[in-house]
């Protein structure tokens, strides 16, 4: 499965270095390009998880190959939904070369053995709760993404030396929606992420929580949303400060997501990154 | 056939020459018929707008100086001045270069402000005016549509018209900025002077729904508001104004801040924090500038307005650039066009000649064949024709090509065969 994995690269390299030239020069023909590109690869890596998945015998998200190459097309899939809601071309230009750096290191890393999480990933829930919590992920993604665009916007229009990069990007308002609607759809994913989780564990273990970094991040990073969230709403924090805690909210994702191999604990199984 | 272009633009002739020289529409369709004859100039529209007076017109090769002359002349007396008193402002292109110019000018390059959108809109109603006179022919006709088609490529795939090059356009391009669709948005403007009133317009043309109007002497903010079907405020009741709005435009004469900043933060208080984008354009202002320092609130003053413009001119003039490549390449795929217009039809004329041959030889020779069924009769036909075809197919393709590269006024290809005795 590596020579389709490596034909999904091709094409979000494509996709990205189209996304950063339409992003530069502002032409409609490499945009569409892109988007092309991007809609090949991604069904291509569709197909790519499905034979995986086929081939395996387990869901393709368990080791951290499946996981990179499972965030990538998570990913994908939510920057095609902004994309298509909002038209902000501008965000290709940041998440396609991110995307291809995942998959690349999917491509490099140890396939892993094939048959290690029979055991693990028979409960149903567990897929779930895997697949529920990258997609959190992804949305946060775009939560930072957001608001690392709107802080460049916001420094543009207060410095008023409009440069190339403040013709490129959307409106502040846009972004700032764009931003607060990616929240509340990553808020909602991870609370049922953490909920199957606890769930999952419950039945297997007896227990709800473990204590271990993993989940005290994950517990951080939902709080920090959840902030982020009412403090939109109530409109007190609009704008610059709104900004900093997505980005913010989305170290801690990081943390969440690689740090707990460096820290250990139960949610690390063996060689594999877990969830 | 040739193509020409006379004329002057507000780079080679003062205004007190281009003002004598312009055309109304019944002046214009009237010169056209006068001056095309149907001999010398055999097409002709005239593009007359207050930068620029031209004439173009199509005719035959061999008559090209003749044909300049008269449009020269023509200029002359249009301007009611002596024959040859415009000789030093008038520019002439022919062919190639009278294409290009043309191309230019529709795309708004040779324009004042590069980028400006009536330009294409002037040479469009030329066009109507030259069609209704009976004065636009083959040759126009194709020039023109081509040159609708450059010039909305040059719109579409540079930014030449992208970014804002006047004061009064800035508060569209910062409010669409900030708050993406003008749509639903409130404007106010503080004092009612002309660049507010023309700045409101162009808010008002990009969608913002609602205009409240703040002036000292209410006489000329309830005569403005009337225009635009505004609301007036007090200026005393400011404070619930600015609550209100979402794009300020500040313009009174008054030496001192009109607007401070603890008025800029109890508003964006009951606001809720959406965003305020302020524009003063007052001199000396009108807003405090520690009003920019509040979170959620823009300030541009007329310095600013006039950096970002400064910038954007120049932005435009990169774009321009490109823009110039898109024509050159275009006026070279008008010249092919130009080419095969004449030749296209000769060469379709040539290949059903052939195909005429062949069945005049089936006729003759019908009768030895004998009896045939209907399907025998008409595969030796298509047997025929199909090895007619693929002879011939080759040579015509030659010729095209010829007719397509060749720079020479080389005979039609139907004489040049003599199939037509």
């Amino acid at each position: 499965m590596r020579s389709l994995l490596a034909t999904v690269l091709a094409a979000y390299l494509i996709a990205a270095i189209h996304s950063i030239l339409a992003f530069i020069n502002k032409r409609r023909s490499v945009q569409r390009v892109a988007e092309w590109a991007t809609v090949a690869g991604f069904v291509l890596h569709t197909v790519a998880l499905v034979v995986d998945w086929m081939i395996d015998g387990h869901y393709p998200l368990f080791f951290l190959r499946e996981t990179l190459s499972f965030l990538a097309w998570a990913l994908v899939a939510v920057y095609a939904l902004v994309l298509y809601r909002y038209r902000a071309q501008a965000v290709g230009a940041f998440t396609m070369p991110l995307i291809s750096v995942l998959v690349f290191i999917a491509l490099l890393a140890n396939p892993g053995p094939s048959d290690a999480p029979a055991t693990l990933s028979a409960a149903r829930l567990f897929p779930i709760h895997t697949t529920l919590v990258i997609f959190a992920y992804a949305a946060f993604f775009i939560v930072f993404m957001a608001s690392v665009m709107y802080l460049l916007q916001e420094r543009e229009l207060r410095l008023k030396t409009f440069s190339a990069i403040f013709h490129r990007l959307p409106p502040l308002t846009t972004i700032n929606e764009l931003a607060t609607s990616s929240a509340v759809v990553g808020l909602t994913l991870l609370t049922l992420g953490i909920a199957t989780g606890m769930i999952w564990s419950w039945n297997r273990y007896g227990r709800f929580w473990h204590n271990d970094p993993k989940e005290i991040f994950a517990a951080l990073t939902w709080l920090v949303y959840l902030v982020l969230i009412i403090y939109r709403s109530t409109a007190e924090w609009r704008g610059r400060r709104a900004a900093w805690l997505g980005v913010l909210g989305f170290a801690l994702v990081l943390c969440t997501l690689f740090g707990t191999r460096l820290l250990g604990g139960y949610h690390k199984f063996g060689l594999i990154l877990g969830f | 056939m040739s193509i020409i272009l006379v004329g002057v633009n507000h780079k080679t002739a003062p205004v007190e020459i281009r003002e004598r020289l312009a055309f109304s529409d019944e002046a214009c369709a009237d010169g056209l018929r006068r001056l095309v004859d149907g001999e010398i100039v055999r097409e002709g529209l005239i593009v007359s707008t207050c930068n620029r007076v031209e004439i173009l017109s199509a005719t035959m090769t061999e008559q090209l100086e003749t044909g300049a002359g008269r449009l020269a002349e023509f200029l002359d007396a249009a301007g009611r001045l002596p024959n040859g008193f415009l000789t030093n402002h008038l520019y002439r292109h022919t062919n190639d270069e009278a294409v290009r110019h043309l191309f230019r000018v529709a795309s708004s390059l040779d324009s004042m402000v590069i980028g400006e959108p009536q330009v294409l809109g002037q040479v469009r109603h030329a066009y109507s005016v030259a069609v209704e006179a009976g004065t636009a022919g083959r040759i126009l006709n194709r020039l023109v549509h081509h040159t609708f088609r450059v010039a909305k490529r040059v719109r579409n795939e540079t930014g030449i018209a992208a970014n804002a090059v006047s004061i009064s356009y800035m508060a569209v391009e910062l409010g669409k900025k900030i708050f993406d669709s003008l749509k639903g948005c409130a404007v106010l403007l503080v004092g009612a002077g002309e660049m507010a009133e023309l700045s409101a317009r162009h808010l008002v043309n990009a969608g913002a729904s609602r205009v409240l109007i703040a002036n000292r002497t209410e006489e000329t903010a309830r005569r403005l508001a009337a225009e635009f079907g505004a609301d007036t405020v007090p200026f005393e009741q400011l404070d619930r104004a600015l609550t209100e709005a979402d794009v300020v435009i500040c313009s009174t004469g008054a030496p001192t801040y009109v607007i401070t900043e603890l008025q800029a933060r109890r508003s964006l208080g009951r606001r809720r924090n959406r965003p305020t984008c302020f524009i003063d354009i007052s001199v000396p202002r009108n807003i405090d500038p520690a009003v920019g320092k509040v979170p959620n609130v823009f300030l541009f003053d007329i310095d600013d307005l006039e950096s970002v413009i400064t910038s954007n001119i120049r932005e435009r003039e990169r774009e321009a650039e490109r823009a110039e490549l898109i024509v050159q390449s275009e006026v070279m795929q008008f010249q092919q066009s130009l080419r095969l217009m004449d030749v296209g039809p000769s060469i379709g004329a040539l290949r059903e000649k052939m195909q005429e041959v062949a069945r005049a030889e089936l006729l003759r020779q019908r009768k030895r064949l004998g009896a045939l069924s209907t399907e025998q009769e008409a595969a030796i036909e298509a047997l025929l024709l199909s090895t007619v075809n693929k002879i011939s197919h080759p040579i015509l393709n030659q010729i095209r090509r010829f007719y397509e590269t060749t720079e020479s006024d080389a005979p039609p290809p139907k004489d040049l065969l003599e199939l037509d005795e």
